[in-house]
């Protein structure tokens, strides 16, 4: 057990380790490249630069600004997607009925890229606080569907036949067999909603948002500020990476029965 | 009381199709209540089609089964089953597992736990409630499995080669076991296996059936004295039932 405890010790420290060596070298080789003589600081500003546009941004307020308004958005529409995909999705993965008549539904709209409905939303809703949220929402919802109804899809056969024959009803089954045994492959589902999320709040933002990241990277744009695109590129990923970091964490407690190792 | 009567039963997959599959034909059988029966035959002789019929998971295109003089349709807690494939739910521990039937009827804790305490003591398991099933080999799920339909309090077991993925020590403590809880709870029980000499030492009937129909061929009464111990193999009477019933199956 001591030893168990002490090589699994190891392996935390040695990936850790591992990880922060990679993001080490990518530093490194960009630190060397802008350290060069004939490099132009305009196109490939120093870490030294992004870290002062980090600075200046936090001091001006303006990121913590951008930073809320881009959560709030995200949290939203996550929220609003992926509820409605993991009710929608237990429908369709459980009765027969409701798949046949929204299966071909999906599929046929799930493979238009979310941004294709920026146009028809802005026409429709203006560019409103409504519009930014409904495309991450659609986004979210898109994603996170197809992998709920995956995974009741998946349920063993024979765990529903095992509650059947100790006097389950349906909707017993459904509560405690599918929805249990689906929990892997919805929290997936959810993982692959927030990636969508950012990738759709950044381009709803950068083509109509008074506020949030994907207006600072415009605003950087405009005024030629590349240390500034560079550090929100970076807040960006930061973001994303915690977030999911945090999800992986709550996707482990609530599936330590499953024998899937990471 | 709780006996099973199979009633001029046939089944055909796929009925009114150009590819019909006649899986059986005319069953007639009889399951006294408290009695341990075995149906054996060679691969494809539906034998867990009749079985899964029985638990109420399909049901016959002709003919019909009763329990007690009703007729079986669709599943429900009498009729408790076994499955041949592993059926413990990983996302519970083993003691919730064992509770599931009460619970889904709104057993109160304290009559979860009870039930909890009397059947993992009796499949042997004490020590281990809390442990997910993952932390548990082959034969100890299957003592879960076991435990877990027991638990349920049905009036009959239905048992699909419960032990077929056990190694062979682990096969032969577990059929001693089943006898033994079998000894406690004289319930009817319905057992499918391929394993001739399983079917024997557990039984006190084994029906042969032949395959492409599903027929029965042959019913055996075990005479063998009760309790059944493990030497018991070795017998003569036992070897001579075994060498007769061999003959019947088709190799």
């Amino acid at each position: 057990m001591r030893s168990h405890m002490k090589r699994f010790a190891f392996l935390i420290s040695g990936r850790v380790i591992l990880g922060a060596a990679s993001v080490l070298a990518v530093l490194l080789s960009y630190s060397w490249v802008t350290g060069q003589p004939d490099n132009n600081p305009a196109l490939l500003p120093p870490i030294s630069h992004i870290g002062q546009a980090f600075v200046v941004n936090v001091t001006r307020g303006t990121l913590i600004d951008a930073l809320g308004a881009s959560l709030y958005r995200i949290s939203m529409g996550f929220l609003i997607g992926t509820s409605c995909a993991l009710v929608l999705g237990c429908l369709i993965g459980w009765y027969k009925t409701i798949e046949y008549l929204l299966d071909p539904l999906i599929e046929a709209v799930r493979p238009i890229p979310p941004l294709a409905y920026i146009p028809i939303v802005i026409i429709w809703f203006g560019i409103e606080e409504f519009s930014r949220i409904l495309l991450i929402s659609i986004a979210c919802f898109m994603v996170c569907v197809v992998n709920v109804v995956a995974g009741m899809k998946n349920v063993p056969q024979v765990y529903v036949d095992a509650a059947s024959t100790m006097g389950a009803s349906r909707f017993q089954i459904f509560r405690t067999v599918a929805i249990p045994a689906a929990t892997p492959f919805i929290f997936t589902g959810f993982r692959i909603a927030l990636a969508a999320a950012w990738t759709t709040l950044v381009a709803a933002e950068l083509i109509a948002a008074p506020s949030g990241l994907g207006f600072l990277l415009q605003e950087g744009r405009r005024y030629f500020l590349t240390d500034q695109v560079m550090m929100i590129i970076v807040i960006i990923g930061a973001c994303a990476f915690t977030m999911d970091r945090l999800f992986r964490g709550v996707q482990a407690r609530l599936t330590r029965w499953s024998e899937a190792r990471e | 009381m709780s006996e099973i009567v199979v009633d001029n039963l046939s089944h055909t997959f796929g009925k009114d199709t150009g590819d019909a599959l006649n899986v059986l034909q005319d069953i007639n059988l009889t399951f006294a209540s408290g009695s341990f029966n075995t149906i054996v035959g060679t691969s494809g002789c539906g034998k867990s089609t009749l079985l899964k019929m029985m638990a109420g998971l399909f049901e016959p295109s002709d003919g019909r089964m009763t329990l007690d003089g009703e007729v079986i349709r669709g599943t429900d807690r009498r009729r408790g089953m076994v499955f041949q494939q592993d059926a413990v739910f990983p996302w519970m521990t083993l003691a919730k597992n064992i509770s599931y039937g009460p619970r889904l009827r709104g057993a109160s804790r304290r009559e979860q736990a009870k039930i909890e305490a009397r059947w993992i003591e009796l499949v042997g398991l004490k020590g281990f409630e809390n442990r997910w099933p993952r932390e548990l080999s082959g034969g100890m799920r299957k003592r879960v499995d076991i435990g877990r339909v027991y638990a349920n309090d049905p009036d009959v077991l239905l048992m699909d080669e419960p032990f077929g993925a056990l190694d062979a020590q682990t096969k032969e403590r577990m059929q001693a076991e089943l006898l033994d809880i079998w000894t406690i709870t004289k319930k009817t029980v319905v057992f499918v296996t391929h394993d001739l000499e399983e079917a024997i030492f557990l039984s006190d009937k084994v029906i042969v059936m032949s395959a492409r129909p599903g027929r029965i061929r042959h019913i055996e009464e075990i005479a063998l004295p009760r309790p059944r111990s493990g030497e018991m193999r070795l017998t003569d009477d036992f070897i001579q039932v075994k060498r007769k019933l061999w003959g019947m199956l088709e190799h």
